[in-house]
């Protein structure tokens, strides 16, 4: 009797509040079931499946889309290697570059805003004219200007190099382009960060004979460390996300050596439309981007929304 | 004493300057490539040597450009799916966000949490559902519901952002104190007084740079127009019409640089006017704190 009498009474609250929050996250809601989730569950479903859009038709076929990409040969390995390499080689130089800029704007007394806007000019060019930019300057001709440098200018090599035909040279191009445009980003973060430090740790080291490079050394770093994480933490998922550039410098050639992830998906849903490995391989690269945000936040202990939550 | 330290402050600065000069030109030289590039005039040959700084000031690219009758069409189309998308799925998502940040009720943190998983899948997955849903919408008529239309368009670039957004205003408003709005509610006025009379003046700052970047975001989006609009050319935005001038036969550079550098202009400006503005610790408010 009692317990039923404080069920109702949690009930009503419970209904009070849903009334009260309707108004306000009611059209959020739906929009995001009927875009974002429904199609999530739809994803999964034909990755279960042989499905044949043209007829609509779709036929489970248990798990063998996964067995097909993840087979030994398949350019999903080349893919999945790329989005690891991807972020290992770019987050650092993102990292460092973005705090040693930011530190030394910060340190300006005058015209830090001119190299704010323009270090994070790339930051809001979209990436396909910073892909059509980069596919020019890495043309396999002596027109492209790397191979001008290189060759006519420099002559470090002795030959033109086709660099976006290659394995190696072409996954350079594309980490050249993540550093490049995200670097910027890593920067303004810093800038905002750089604020939060009390002033007065400096006039003490100040007054202790350091110089910038050791106020930087042992003030700004240590302070900055749960930016850090937090810009690593982006940097690294972002990594999974990679797309266009590779979509436009090199399109995965040679073989698929030069593929990501979000490419791979790409090229089998809208080029050979297999539409079920092309779920198949997005629903993998989501687990792994779930898993590695989860041990990213344990590890670094982010104070982040899920502890509140 | 007092002069030398005055002199080392100004060889300091002096250092630093150049120092940031040199890797802002560096950094610029895939700027200055399109900029110099677009005054060329390549008739399907690229020039040699590749140019960094402008040989001359030819304008013919920009005006060739500006007079195709497609740019009118791509601007229009641009400007209106920006603005409209951005006003509204500014709104929807302030709404969620004060809904998740200040409103009790059951199953709220899961309903959250799902929010943000979704943020971690890769989107584009869903397009071909949401190309079914769009088309399965047909109210408004037409063999195709909703796909090849603005308003088919608009209303995927708004779901897609909700989550997105809901979570960056959220962390916002759980940082506003809670007595303003018990006040009000004291004093009988409804949640909508609050969200209206406080919690909207208050949040000004979030809301606008979050606008930008949403501004910024619309306005280069590719893929999704691509796919639900590619078809009708009456439809077409900026972004694919720079991917049809670099895609046609063999690509007259200098008209895909010129068409580039208009379509980076209004953002830039936007920027640049916005950029003191900006409250770019509410992005990292989760990291800062830890």
């Amino acid at each position: 009797m009692h317990k039923s009498a404080i069920n109702s009474k949690k009930l009503k609250k419970g209904l009070r509040g849903w009334l009260t929050a309707c108004p306000f996250i009611l059209p959020g809601l739906i929009l995001v079931g009927l875009f974002i989730l429904y199609p999530m569950v739809f994803t999964i479903r034909i990755s279960l499946s042989e499905y044949q859009i043209v007829q609509g038709k779709i036929t489970f076929i248990g798990l063998q889309n996964f067995k097909n990409v993840l087979a030994g040969g398949s350019r999903f390995w080349y893919a999945y290697r790329n989005n690891i390499l991807y972020a290992i080689v770019t987050v650092p130089f993102i990292i460092l570059g973005g705090m040693l800029f930011s530190y030394l704007i910060n340190n300006l007394k005058h015209g830090g805003s001119i190299f704010r806007v323009g270090f994070y000019l790339p930051v809001i060019t979209s990436w396909v004219i910073v892909s059509l930019v980069f596919q020019y300057m890495f043309n396999n001709s002596d027109r492209g200007l790397i191979n001008y440098l290189l060759v006519d200018v420099f002559h470090i090599l002795d030959d033109y190099v086709p660099w976006l035909l290659r394995e190696w040279s072409g996954n350079a191009a594309i980490w050249l382009m993540g550093i490049w445009k995200n670097m910027g980003w890593a920067m303004l973060i810093y800038l905002a960060a750089l604020q939060g430090i009390p002033a007065d740790y400096y006039e003490a080291a100040k007054l202790d004979g350091a110089g910038l490079w050791k106020s930087f050394a042992y003030i700004t770093i240590p302070c900055l460390r749960p930016t850090t994480f937090y810009v690593m933490v982006n940097m690294i998922i972002g990594s999974f996300n990679v797309f266009i550039q590779v979509l436009m410098l090199t399109g995965g050639n040679p073989n698929g050596k030069t593929s990501a992830l979000q490419y791979l998906l790409y090229d089998k849903a809208f080029n050979k439309f297999e539409f079920g490995e092309a779920s198949a391989v997005g629903l993998i690269s989501a687990v792994s981007i779930v898993i590695l945000t989860l041990v990213l936040n344990k590890t670094f202990k982010l104070d982040s929304v899920e502890k509140e939550g | 004493m007092k002069q030398g330290k005055k002199a080392t402050f100004y060889i300091g600065q002096a250092l630093l300057w150049i120092f940031l000069l040199g890797a802002l030109f560096v950094f610029s030289i895939p700027f200055l490539f399109m900029i110099s590039n677009s005054f060329e005039e390549f008739s399907y040959v690229l020039p040699y040597p590749p140019r960094i700084f402008p040989s001359k000031f030819n304008f013919d690219a920009y005006k060739y450009v500006l007079e195709l009758d497609l740019f009118g069409t791509a601007v229009r189309n641009s400007i209106i799916n920006t603005i409209v998308t951005v006003v509204i799925a500014v709104f929807i998502s302030t709404l969620s966000a004060y809904g998740f940040a200040k409103i009790e009720f059951p199953g709220r943190d899961k309903i959250f949490a799902i929010y943000l998983f979704t943020l971690m899948m890769p989107g584009f997955l869903n397009i071909i559902p949401q190309f079914l849903v769009l088309k399965g919408i047909k109210i408004f008529g037409g063999e195709t519901g909703l796909v090849g239309t603005r308003a088919g368009l608009i209303l995927i670039y708004v779901a897609t952002n909700v989550c997105g957004h809901t979570f960056f205003l959220r962390n916002f408003f759980r940082s506003l104190p809670e007595s303003l709005s018990e006040s009000v509610l004291l004093d009988g006025g409804s949640r909508s007084t609050i969200f209206f009379k406080i919690m909207l003046p208050l949040s000004k700052p979030a809301i606008g740079t979050m606008s930008i970047f949403a501004i910024q975001g619309f306005w280069e989006e590719y893929f999704t127009a691509k796919v639900l609009v590619g078809a009708n050319e009456s439809m077409i935005t900026f972004p694919l019409l720079l991917q049809r001038l670099n895609g046609q036969h063999a690509t007259r550079w200098e008209w895909v640089f010129a068409a580039s550098l208009l379509a980076l202009i209004p953002i830039v400006i936007l920027f640049i006017i916005f950029q003191k503005k900006m409250v770019v610790g509410g992005l990292t408010s989760g990291a800062v704190k830890g």
